[in-house]
């Protein structure tokens, strides 16, 4: 678990920490943090984007701290003990002194229910909150109006062979990353040419879907980096089952408010689980997964919005 | 003695090259100075030691005498004191003076010492001075404590053969943090390098995390999580704190302090037994401060007499015909002193409040420091507490400095095979920090009882167009207005781009690290900019030195609200 933290550490130390440079740039005899010039961070961005960014940066507080999301505050607390005696500056020196601030952060809120309850929230509530503001802006971009229904492709059933690209290419584009196409403008051709190349795709992977489920659906098909295990794993996944997965993950949203404390005392205790739990587990692993694609989704849609300005 | 009296051999902040480069782990020493007496203690690679001083003694008087211009501590010889006391030589209660300004109710309780303490009640430093040869000579409280402590180090370096460095010493948690700047300047005058300054309960939390991970080790337990609360009063302050320890790991849940102490109880008594005393001893003639000695001596040991007796005996001749004749018994004692009983039971139910601690919960209650043996003191943290008995594995005399002592070790690095020092202190914040903002108000960046190191940042805003600079203010306390509060150092930021009001985005950012050094961060960001406007301010606090009482006032009446800052509301 510990041999885990390190890479997390390393990546989420500089940029959640926006003074970091200047800090480190006397005591630190690091100078791999030296370099960073993140020192302009914080001023870069308004202010709430910088609560998001700094929400993205620290979490997943359970990663940091090592726990399973349904861990009971005693775990936490211990967990929080173990890493404290290795990281602490009067143990690990200054350079503990970052690590331990983001273990104090991640403590201070999951060892509060009330807290840990806005936290789990929020881990949902930043992309809830994107459903709605931006549906026309999300991956993919809106030309004309908002309609009730927008394309979406299936990463994992397209096989790049560019055909829609060819019928419709002002709003298919291919991703040459993944290989697969994308949307980039919804309607960015006219029905005709839209309805011929999804016609045209022969594994039949473009699909209509409601315009209110597209973001989760962009989302969860972008390739997410994959958790690794030692020598195993690392690398890259997506859903297997993209519109599964976006129904789970929607109704975990409209679950969570509620019942979330509950449900989670429910899943702690129960020994043999009922669909319902097994369902409620899938969805909070599937959260903590979901929070470091976060980062992921950022790029990608600012990738798109400067796109879009050139296109129009 | 024939020794300079002290040589400033650094400076509290140019000891940059002693942590970086310890060419062996040299475990620094523990130190508790206490108000009235003080002891010092290491790890000797197998426990902690107590040092003893030429005579065998373990406690030593905290005090120096002013005499034949060679100035000498109470580390050797003791014997001298009482005498001393009364000829107006010897500084005393160092502790509750260092720091503070000549408006501060403690140094106006200090004037009826038996040296002098003036104050002009303006808001500089007191002036304190010793007796000598009929001449008052002037010193300060940090010259006093770097004479001791200069002792100290050579007591320390004579017993272990080797030079001493680093140290770890205890404070109360009510100081201030340019009462803090003071001990390390004391320190550095003693050529001596703070590692750690620990708040007295949360060194003696670490003991008791320490002697848990014993009892764990022993009976091979589980070692669950056990929280304790520990109320430390000595002869000047009054400390209390509720530590959660598990593992050797003592995690400080809340601290709560106050200037108050034995000496307190000392002086109510004395105004007890002599209500004209004040109006007497004023005029500090050789004659008055003899009979205010003896009268402090008589005093202090009927207090000593009355935690195992019921009633005593005061029978004193103070010179000038006056006597004092009086039986006080332990009811008479407990009424005089109400009110310091009251506010150790205030501070008490605080310190659980804020740790959100039931007294349920609490798994052990610690009775540390030289108020301990008083009885009212002991059956006030009972009722609070709602226990039949107290935790009995200390010494209430040695905890705080053993407890320095194993944070020193661990501080250095020192590793024990047996695990005896795999032990850590998770402090907290005793004082919130913030800034002056919304007119006089103090806004909290840092509240109390964070866990350190610490850092927070709060965005704030300007009340004028084309308001091009921003004044930073920083105080330390828990009052809503800045007054109230503890002023740590002010910074301007200039160079705003000019703009309406509530546009500029001021961050002011807070970060305390684990050896409890403050820095204000500060930039400025327009809107719509990817760029900060300017370069970012980092100001090590606190920046203010003596007399620091007038700055508040100087800087309002220089700029009133010109450069004034407001907090942006929290968009949601």
């Amino acid at each position: 678990m510990l041999a885990s933290m390190f890479p997390l550490y390393k990546v989420s130390v500089p940029k959640s920490c926006p003074f970091d440079g200047h800090f480190n740039s006397k005591k630190s005899s690091n100078p791999r943090l030296k370099h960073r010039t993140t020192l302009i961070r914080c001023c870069q961005q308004r202010v709430g984007e910088r609560e998001r960014t700094r929400r993205r940066m620290k979490e997943n507080y359970y990663e940091l701290l090592g726990v399973s999301v349904d861990s009971n505050p005693q775990e936490i607390k211990e967990a929080y003990r173990k890493l404290q005696k290795k990281h602490h500056p009067d143990i690990a020196g200054q350079e503990g002194h970052e690590y331990t601030l983001l273990l104090n952060e991640a403590y201070g809120v999951l060892i509060r229910e009330d807290l840990r309850r806005d936290y789990d929230a929020s881990i949902g509530q930043v992309r809830f909150r994107r459903n709605v503001s931006a549906s026309g802006l999300g991956y993919s971009s809106w030309r004309g109006p908002l309609r009730t229904q927008a394309l979406f492709v299936d990463g994992n059933a397209c096989i790049g062979c560019r055909e829609c690209i060819h019928h419709a290419s002002n709003t298919f584009v291919m991703d040459e990353a993944t290989a697969c196409a994308r949307v980039k403008v919804q309607y960015g051709d006219d029905d005709q040419k839209i309805e011929v190349s999804v016609d045209s795709c022969p594994v039949n992977c473009i699909h209509w879907v409601d315009s209110e489920e597209l973001p989760v659906l962009e989302f969860l098909i972008q390739p997410q980096p994959k958790e690794g295990h030692g020598v195993f794993g690392g690398g890259w996944e997506r859903p297997t089952n993209v519109f599964m997965a976006a129904k789970a993950f929607a109704k975990q949203l409209k679950q969570e408010p509620a019942s979330d404390f509950n449900q989670r005392n429910a899943r702690a205790t129960a020994d043999e689980e009922t669909p319902a739990q097994v369902e409620a587990r899938i969805n909070a692993s599937m959260k903590i997964k979901m929070a470091s694609f976060v980062r992921v989704w950022d790029f990608f849609k600012a990738a798109f919005s400067s796109g879009t300005i050139d296109g129009e | 003695m024939a020794e300079p009296a002290y040589t400033v051999a650094s400076d509290g902040e140019t000891t940059e090259e002693e942590k970086s480069s310890p060419a062996f782990p040299e475990i620094a020493i523990g130190i508790d100075i206490g108000t009235s007496q003080c002891c010092v203690a290491v790890w000797n690679g197998s426990q902690v030691e107590l040092l003893k001083n030429t005579r065998n003694q373990k406690m030593m008087r905290s005090y120096v005498t002013f005499k034949n211009e060679i100035p000498s501590g109470g580390v050797s010889n003791q014997l001298s004191y009482e005498h001393e006391m009364f000829s107006g030589a010897a500084i005393f209660n160092m502790k509750r003076l260092v720091g503070r300004v000549d408006t501060d109710p403690v140094v106006h309780a200090s004037k009826s010492l038996p040296f002098l303490v003036q104050t002009l009640d303006i808001g500089v430093r007191p002036f304190i001075a010793a007796l000598v040869n009929n001449v008052w000579r002037s010193t300060t409280p940090e010259e006093v404590l770097a004479i001791f402590l200069l002792e100290l180090r050579g007591m320390a370096e004579a017993r272990l053969k080797r030079p001493i460095r680093n140290v770890v010493l205890t404070i109360p948690v009510s100081f201030s943090r340019f009462q803090l700047t003071r001990i390390e300047r004391a320190c550095a005058m003693a050529g001596l390098h703070v590692l750690r300054l620990m708040p007295e309960p949360t060194a003696v939390a670490l003991l008791y995390a320490q002697q848990q991970q014993q009892v764990v080790h022993e009976n091979m337990g589980s070692g669950s999580e056990k929280i304790a609360l520990i109320f430390n009063m000595g002869a000047g302050y009054c400390d209390v704190a509720v530590t959660a320890t598990a593992g050797g790991v003592s995690q400080i849940k809340a601290l709560a302090g106050s200037a108050i102490g034995g000496e307190d109880i000392l002086q109510n008594m004395m105004q007890h037994l002599l209500p004209e005393s004040e109006k007497l001893f004023s005029s500090h003639g050789i004659n008055e401060i003899k009979s205010m000695g003896l009268l402090r001596v008589a005093t202090q040991d009927a207090i000593h007499k009355l935690s195992s007796q019921s009633s005593i005996q005061i029978d004193v001749d103070l010179g000038n015909g006056l006597k004092i004749c009086k039986v006080i018994d332990r009811e008479e004692f407990e009424a005089v002193n109400c009110k310091i009983f009251e506010k150790c039971e205030s501070l008490i139910i605080q310190c659980l409040h804020d740790a959100k601690v039931e007294i349920d919960d609490l798994t052990d209650v610690i009775l540390v420091g030289g108020c301990s043996y008083i009885p009212k003191i002991r059956n006030v943290l009972m009722s609070v507490c709602g226990r039949g008995e107290l935790y009995k594995g200390m010494n209430p005399l040695e905890a705080a400095v053993c407890g320095a002592a194993l944070e020193g070790a661990v501080a250095s690095g020192v590793s024990d095979p047996f695990g005896n020092l795999d032990l850590l202190t998770i402090q907290a914040t005793p004082l919130a920090v913030g800034i002056q903002a919304d007119g006089n108000k103090f806004v909290p960046i840092i509240p109390r009882n964070t866990t350190m190191p610490a850092r927070k940042e709060l965005v704030f805003t300007t009340v004028h167009d084309h308001q091009i600079e921003a004044l930073i203010i920083v105080y330390e306390g828990e009052g809503e207005k800045v007054e109230e509060n503890h002023l740590l150092g002010y910074f301007k930021i200039m160079g705003i781009p000019p703009a309406p009001k509530g546009v500029p985005e001021i961050n002011v950012c807070l970060d305390i690290d684990a050896s409890n050094v403050l820095r204000a961060l500060a930039g400025v960001i327009m809107p719509g900019s990817s760029h900060p406007a300017l370069p970012l301010m980092e100001v090590r606090m606190p920046t203010v030195d003596d007399g620091h009482g007038w700055c508040a006032e100087a800087l309002h009446r220089t700029y009133g609200s010109t450069l004034d800052l407001v907090t942006v509301q929290k968009k949601t």
